[in-house]
């Protein structure tokens, strides 16, 4: 099997525990203690009322796509085998946004407003990657 | 918004451009003495008459102290992310306006395209930072970037590929009456639909050149100016805001709230409105940010820029001439730098075969995390 070619998320201690919680299945986000706000990548301070007090949760991994792009030049050797691919800018139900992939869409199916949910994609024994499917009616 | 008493107070006296194209024989450093030395020969002035030195792009401000021999009453640098330009020009009118220096040196040096900047990939650094977050899945560089933003407008207002043709097409034209400009050759409706996707929805004519190239500008008062060489180019008017929070993702508005804000406070200080002016100097890193330019500056209502652009108006001849040097799509990526320049050249009447007849107020506007906007005046008011 040959070795995974694509990059790979910094593995910073920060947002340790989104990347843990993708490898167990789980959409974990940062939360302000606050005023509930939640947010990603972690950060010490709330963005929005800068409150210093936080917890990691679980969240439900829904959203809907704001907008796509398909990418038709490849600016890693990883994904030369991969154009044209599409990425997606999800907004989650909990207000975070998020850049991924839609799996099992086809292009022209590919809108804004559409309804996704999670989907895990273990890609190294390290790293699981969050990408989407469409949520079932 | 600034004090309306600034309108006019200060002047453009000389500005300063190298050869653009490959020039790998120079670094920044050198590329932004080239254009200085440029700069004070356009306006008559020598190194010794500089007091203030703004360096854009250009690794360190110490070093280019050091190869140009510069002790300046005031100093500072600002990343090379093409929404500076605009900052530091403002920045030089506010420091200009409080005394702390006469005579601001503005200097950008770019050898991107001799140093092999990609814009994307492992070196991006587009925004906030953390983007390497997003790595994994593909997601990357500013093209990318406004493609979701463009993607978006199309289907939110029915925006089409054509009209962002348009946009390219324009600029192209003009740079091809331009003789400094990098790509020259005009090409029609066909050809920019031919042109490869590089992030669909957008193509390969709906980007920037990458070039190297030096651009200066030196600025004072209206009063020194007006003993300089060159007539003086007064700054009518100018303003800023941002949208920073959440900016790692592209506006829900396309900018639209702090284009307004920029906007009113632009024209107010200039005495004047989107009606007045006779050229604008849009910045175009990709062909979206004009349409978005277009309908947060209110030249026309929101959602209609493609339609709005397809009928030339954008050409010399049209109802508003934009980018007439061609613009960073085919004159030069000087960051906005070099735009600034052509507004100074078109108040001047410098612009041979893309002149536009009688220009005597042109408007720089740019859209992005942080939004500028200057009304440059061939009259002070």
């Amino acid at each position: 099997m040959s070795e995974y070619a694509k990059p790979l998320p910094p593995d910073d201690a920060a947002n340790r525990p989104f990347r843990d919680g993708a490898k167990r299945g789980v959409l974990m986000l940062q939360r302000c203690l606050d005023c509930g706000r939640h947010r990603f990548p972690a950060a010490r301070y709330c963005a929005q009322c800068r409150g210093e007090r936080s917890e990691w949760v679980a969240t439900s991994g829904a959203g809907v796509v704001e907008s796509f792009c398909t990418f038709h030049k490849a600016y890693w050797p990883g994904f030369e085998h991969e154009v044209p691919y599409d990425v997606v800018q999800v907004r989650l139900d909990d207000g975070v946004r998020l850049f991924s992939n839609l799996v099992g869409v086809p292009r022209e199916q590919i809108r804004s407003g559409l309804r996704v949910r999670a989907r895990f994609d273990p890609v190294t024994p390290e790293v699981t990657l969050v990408k989407f499917i469409q949520e079932s009616k | 918004m600034p004090s309306k008493e600034l309108s006019g107070r200060v002047a453009v006296a000389g500005v300063g451009t190298t050869r653009y194209g490959k020039l790998p024989e120079h670094d920044a450093y050198d590329l932004g003495v080239w254009a200085l030395k440029e700069a004070l020969a356009d306006c008559g002035l020598g190194f010794e008459d500089i007091d203030g030195l703004i360096v854009n792009r250009i690794p360190d401000y110490q070093r280019f102290g050091e190869v140009t021999g510069l002790n300046p009453r005031y100093t500072t640098i600002t990343p090379g992310q093409g929404r500076f330009s605009g900052i530091c020009i403002q920045t030089a009118i506010a420091v200009i306006a409080a005394g702390m220096a006469e005579t601001v040196a503005l200097v950008y040096g770019n050898n991107g395209r001799s140093a092999g900047d990609h814009y994307g990939g492992a070196s991006d650094a587009y925004g906030s930072g953390g983007a390497g977050l997003w790595f994994p899945y593909g997601m990357t560089s500013p093209g990318a970037f406004h493609a979701l933003m463009m993607r978006r407008h199309m289907e939110q207002y029915g925006t089409k590929p054509e009209q962002l043709g348009a946009v390219a097409m324009a600029f192209r034209r003009h740079a091809s009456l331009n003789p400094n400009a990098v790509m020259r050759t005009p090409f029609t409706i066909e050809d920019y639909l031919a042109a490869r996707f590089i992030c669909e929805p957008l193509r390969l004519l709906d980007y920037c050149l990458i070039n190297d190239g030096g651009v200066a500008m030196i600025l004072t008062t209206a009063e020194r100016a007006r003993d300089l060489r060159r007539p003086p180019v007064y700054i009518r008017g100018f303003a800023q805001a941002s949208e920073l929070a959440g900016s790692t993702f592209p506006p829900d508005d396309f900018w639209r709230r702090p284009m307004r804000l920029v906007a009113a406070d632009v024209y107010a200080m200039a005495g004047v409105g989107p009606g007045d002016v006779d050229a604008l100097m849009i910045y175009d890193n990709f062909t979206p940010t004009v349409l978005f330019s277009l309908e947060g500056f209110g030249f026309c209502p929101v959602g209609e820029s493609g339609a709005w652009v397809a009928d030339g108006k954008l050409q010399l001849g049209g109802a508003l001439p934009t980018n007439t040097s061609g613009g960073h799509l085919s004159e030069s990526y000087m960051q906005g730098w070099a735009l600034n320049v052509e507004a100074v050249r078109q108040l001047r009447g410098e612009c041979g075969a893309r002149q536009v007849a009688g220009a005597e107020l042109v408007q720089y506007m740019t859209a992005a995390p942080v939004i500028t906007s200057m009304i440059y005046g061939k009259d002070r008011r």
